[in-house]
């Protein structure tokens, strides 16, 4: 941090006080992000990384709210509590008190399906600066699917290693009963895991009009094709491919410069 | 496709999406890459959303199994049965 601030902040949504870190610039540029975060473990994976992201952006003169939604992190309420359209709701709190802490025009920055609620917000909220995707879930029954297939992956390799895995074979089934299913050890509830199975960015074409990145993050140098789409729906859509190992699947020390980096370059060209 | 070209086509994915700091030419058909490679859940998660990508073949829940991953014969001999 070099002569910004960053202070707590609560506000409101849904009648719960909500956790929030604002980086304020040194040098404001007139500009704030809201991040949203992704989901249950590739929350906790990337919370370095969106750390080090506002504090990058705040350098570049963007002020960012980074917060937690209702039933994560430090926000109050239990996990499997609230859902999508609840955290929806979280998200114009956010964008609300970022625009009232620093009198900014405030865009989104999203990650995975933090990125795909930014999208859904933002096809309500024209006034935003900009939208920033970083590998958003494009298609949300994939995202359910590899998510399970994920789960089984885990529950054999506890299998192979020696280890219990008493909830692993249920999730290889895809439930835990009542409808939920296993998130790496998340439950999400049946009607949130309905919400994300109806998540599909370029059905209906997004209307967001205002300047978007879509940034592919993975192995290869070269955009993804339905990244592309989703880019090339937006009116004002760039995408960009950043090689980089996936900030979101393993806790550890990733240097997630790339990623930051294309953002921010972005972003003083706005 | 050669069996051949089929073995270097999954190699050179592996160690791409796995970011591996290795040449694709020195990893052996029946090596054991779990433990050679160190590759966690992971990475064969990783693995199996490359050869799907890669090789337009879907895994069925009851084809997982560690050794199926367990060398580079054992997957290429998977794809192939899978593309019939």
């Amino acid at each position: 941090m070099s002569g910004g601030e960053e202070r707590l902040v609560t506000f409101e949504s849904g009648g719960e006080p909500l956790h929030g870190v604002l980086h304020v610039p040194a040098a404001p540029s007139g500009n704030a992000l809201v991040f949203c975060h992704p989901f249950a473990e590739e929350k906790k994976c990337a919370h370095r990384t969106m750390v080090e992201a506002a504090r990058a952006c705040a350098e570049a003169g963007w002020a960012v709210l980074t917060f937690d939604h209702r039933g994560c992190g430090d926000s109050p309420g239990a996990f499997g509590a609230h859902d999508l359209a609840d955290w929806r709701e979280d998200i114009v709190a956010a964008v609300e008190c970022a625009a009232r802490e620093t009198s900014a025009r405030v865009g989104l920055l999203g990650l995975r399906l933090g990125a795909s609620l930014a999208a859904q917000v933002a096809e309500e909220r024209a006034d935003l600066a900009c939208l920033v995707l970083w590998e958003p879930i494009i298609d949300g029954e994939r995202y359910i699917k590899q998510n399970l297939r994920r789960s089984m992956i885990k529950a054999m390799m506890t299998r192979h290693e020696g280890g219990e895995d008493s909830e692993g074979a249920a999730a290889a089934a895809g439930a835990l009963g009542d409808g939920t299913v296993d998130f790496d050890g998340y439950r999400v509830p049946e009607v949130m895991r309905e919400q994300m199975e109806q998540i599909d960015l370029t059905d209906p074409p997004p209307s967001f009009g205002g300047r978007t990145l879509v940034l592919n993050i993975g192995a290869s140098d070269s955009v993804a094709e339905p990244m592309q789409q989703l880019a090339d729906a937006y009116a004002a859509g760039t995408a960009a491919a950043v090689r980089q190992e996936p900030i979101w699947q393993r806790i550890g020390v990733i240097d997630a410069d790339p990623i930051i980096s294309a953002t921010v370059d972005w972003l003083r060209q706005q | 496709m050669s069996d051949d070209q089929l073995k270097q086509e999954i190699k050179e994915m592996i160690v791409e999406r796995l970011f591996l700091d290795a040449d694709p030419n020195d990893i052996k058909d029946d090596e054991n890459l779990m433990e050679n490679y160190e590759i966690d859940s992971v990475n064969l998660f990783e693995i199996v959303v490359g050869l799907e990508e890669q090789f337009g073949i879907s895994f069925e829940d009851e084809d997982f199994s560690v050794d199926l991953f367990a060398t580079i014969n054992n997957l290429a001999a998977y794809v192939e049965q899978k593309r019939g």
